[in-house]
């Protein structure tokens, strides 16, 4: 079963991702809230994919998915932001994010783009 | 060099995203002008904005009317602290869709996360402010308001 760290600060946010998650057979290893704290569960869970939102506080996504490719090359990130201008999504992309999912978003959305990432 | 007053773009396109969040029909009340305080009475998110134009949006409204949009938005009339954080994230989404839309017109904006407000509160610190009512089809009113300190 593929393990999950679902990144954003609202919990909202979260319970839906974990909600869509979990029904279709993936593990949710861990919850961040912020992306200091995303990079710090990154290092004590090495997640199989990471889904992470743009806007935070403490530390934006852009900035985390710069410092998780730091720890680890291959790490498999998603974005999943309100914020789909063209810039923000090549700003995520040159970070190392391997997609971009716009919010509001679709059950099946984001199921392909964890298939695409993941490779399953 | 002079900054772009983009006030009635903003809420403009505030209240374009407010239509394609939800997905329902809607009726836009003419703006209202005021100044000096804001009272919010139930629920209401701030947001800040910064770049080509500046200011803070607020989403605001009541209690049910939110319950309602979760009910429509995810099968589930959220309520208590859920409710909160589904609020806040609402007010993200159409502060994201804007800047994507502002984006496309050429226009760069940033934004906060969100603040979210329970209860009655009265918001001082902005020379005018801007409220337009949308009206959701079978959901009630949401307030957008843009507070400005030019």
């Amino acid at each position: 079963m593929y393990k999950i760290l679902v990144v954003d600060d609202a919990a909202f946010m979260r319970l839906m991702l974990k909600t869509i998650l979990s029904k279709n057979g993936y593990e949710i290893v861990g919850e961040a809230e912020n992306g200091q704290d995303a990079v710090d569960k990154y290092k004590a869970l090495s997640p199989d994919l990471v889904t992470m939102d743009i806007t935070m506080p403490i530390m934006e996504g852009v900035e985390a998915v710069r410092q998780i490719k730091l720890i680890d090359p291959d790490a498999k990130i998603i974005m999943c932001s309100a914020m789909g201008q063209q810039s923000m999504v090549v700003q995520s992309l040159q970070a190392g994010a391997r997609d971009f999912i716009v919010k509001p978003f679709q059950e099946e959305r984001v199921l392909e783009s964890i298939r695409k990432t993941i490779g399953a | 060099m002079h900054k772009y007053d983009g006030a009635t773009d903003l809420l403009n396109s505030a209240i374009e995203s407010i239509k394609h969040i939800f997905s329902c029909p809607a009726q836009v009340d003419a703006p209202y002008l005021f100044d000096q305080s804001l009272l919010q009475s139930d629920v209401g998110v701030l947001i800040g904005i910064v770049g080509d134009m500046e200011g803070r949006l607020v989403i605001e409204g009541e209690s049910r009317i939110f319950a309602q949009l979760s009910q429509n938005m995810c099968g589930i009339a959220l309520e208590g602290e859920m409710l909160h954080s589904f609020v806040g994230e609402m007010a993200n989404m159409i502060a994201g869709n804007t800047s994507t839309l502002l984006s496309g017109r050429g226009k760069q904006i940033d934004i906060t996360p969100p603040t979210v407000m329970v209860g009655e509160l009265r918001l001082y610190g902005f020379k005018r402010g801007i409220r337009v009512t949308v009206h959701l089809e079978a959901v009630g009113p949401v307030n957008t308001i843009l507070l400005l300190q030019g």
